[in-house]
């Protein structure tokens, strides 16, 4: 718990600087998003999430996670309330906070039994139509272990698209897994594509492994 | 005879498609077009909407509205307050949203 709460005074002191995030876990009122991650082998997540309202949305989730320094894997099987706690609609950009909380079950190789889960997380994000900066933390824990995944983003956009453009961004990503399950800063470059409903975040991390994300809502 | 035949053939024909007004509104955080998406979807639930132009170049919303009926501003400013956006003015034109995407085009 004292990382999650030095994470939140990090953040806070992150979001001061108008360091912020893209992807977002709220489409629009009476949408839905589906979101899948591939995370350089050690992360993998599949969300699913209605919003009845465009400040809320509900929904399940998988998260798998591989440690790379020790033979340690958990599958967490969750549902998560995503709350829009404020958005600042700007003349040419937009900013965001969210925060997330849930429960689910847990298993893996470093416990016996199935755990009850605990999910907690905020996302903060701003961007204009060619910059834009995110902080994510997303933290699980149950009887049987700790972890938090947190992640960075920056970008920037070749050009301005507009609404019926195919928009392209250049994304360095920096994320650090705390409860022993990856070593220190996993650096990533990413492109971002998106048109429509259907979004693509595809590149390489430092050791030339895949970080792929894809989103879509309707 | 002739002539009455296809006065009424073109004001039928018309009547399915033609748009009486264009609502413009100017609206506040439109920098993404994946996040506008819920706008355009928000709009054309409404029956009167006939069609939907966003411009995230000029932060404009436009709505044309079907023949003889009208979106209230008041109806407007919830729906887009709803999809997550400020509007920040609201106009009826008289330019047709075919013209609107014409000069949206013509000043990019």
């Amino acid at each position: 718990m004292p990382d999650f709460k030095r994470c939140a005074v990090a953040a806070a002191l992150f979001s001061l600087h108008a360091i912020h995030a893209a992807a977002k876990p709220i489409a629009f009122a009476h949408g839905t998003t589906i979101m899948t991650e591939y995370g350089a082998g050690t992360m993998e997540e599949v969300q699913a999430f209605y919003a009845p309202f465009y400040w809320l949305s509900l929904g399940p989730g998988y998260l798998r996670l591989d440690s790379d320094q020790a033979s340690r894997t958990r599958a967490i099987r969750y549902v998560r309330a995503n709350l829009l706690v404020h958005r600042w609609n700007l003349d040419d950009a937009q900013a965001n906070v969210f925060v997330w909380g849930g429960l689910g079950t847990a298993t893996g190789s470093g416990f016996r039994d199935t755990r009850l889960d605990r999910n907690a997380g905020f996302q903060a994000d701003f961007e204009t139509r060619r910059i834009y900066a995110s902080l994510m933390s997303d933290l699980h824990e149950s009887s049987a272990y700790s972890h938090r995944i947190d992640t960075a983003q920056l970008g920037f956009a070749p050009y301005a698209h507009d609404y019926d453009d195919l928009a392209v961004w250049f994304v360095v990503q920096a994320r650090q897994y705390t409860g022993r399950l990856h070593r220190g800063t996993e650096w990533a470059g990413l492109v971002r594509l998106f048109k429509g409903g259907a979004w693509l975040d595809a590149g390489l991390t430092r050791d030339g492994k895949p970080q792929i994300m894809m989103m879509f809502n309707f | 005879m002739r002539n009455s035949v296809m006065s009424v053939m073109l004001l039928v024909s018309s009547a399915g498609t033609a748009s009486a007004a264009t609502i413009e509104m100017d609206v506040n955080g439109l920098v993404c077009a994946f996040c506008a998406q819920g706008i355009e979807k928000t709009l054309r639930a409404f029956p009167a909407t006939a069609d939907v132009v966003v411009s995230l170049e000029k932060k404009l919303v436009a709505v044309a509205t079907r023949d003889g009926q009208d979106i209230g501003d008041e109806e407007l400013r919830k729906a887009l307050t709803n999809a997550g956006y400020t509007v920040k003015a609201i106009r009826r034109e008289d330019e047709s949203l075919d013209d609107v995407r014409a000069r949206l085009k013509s000043k990019q």
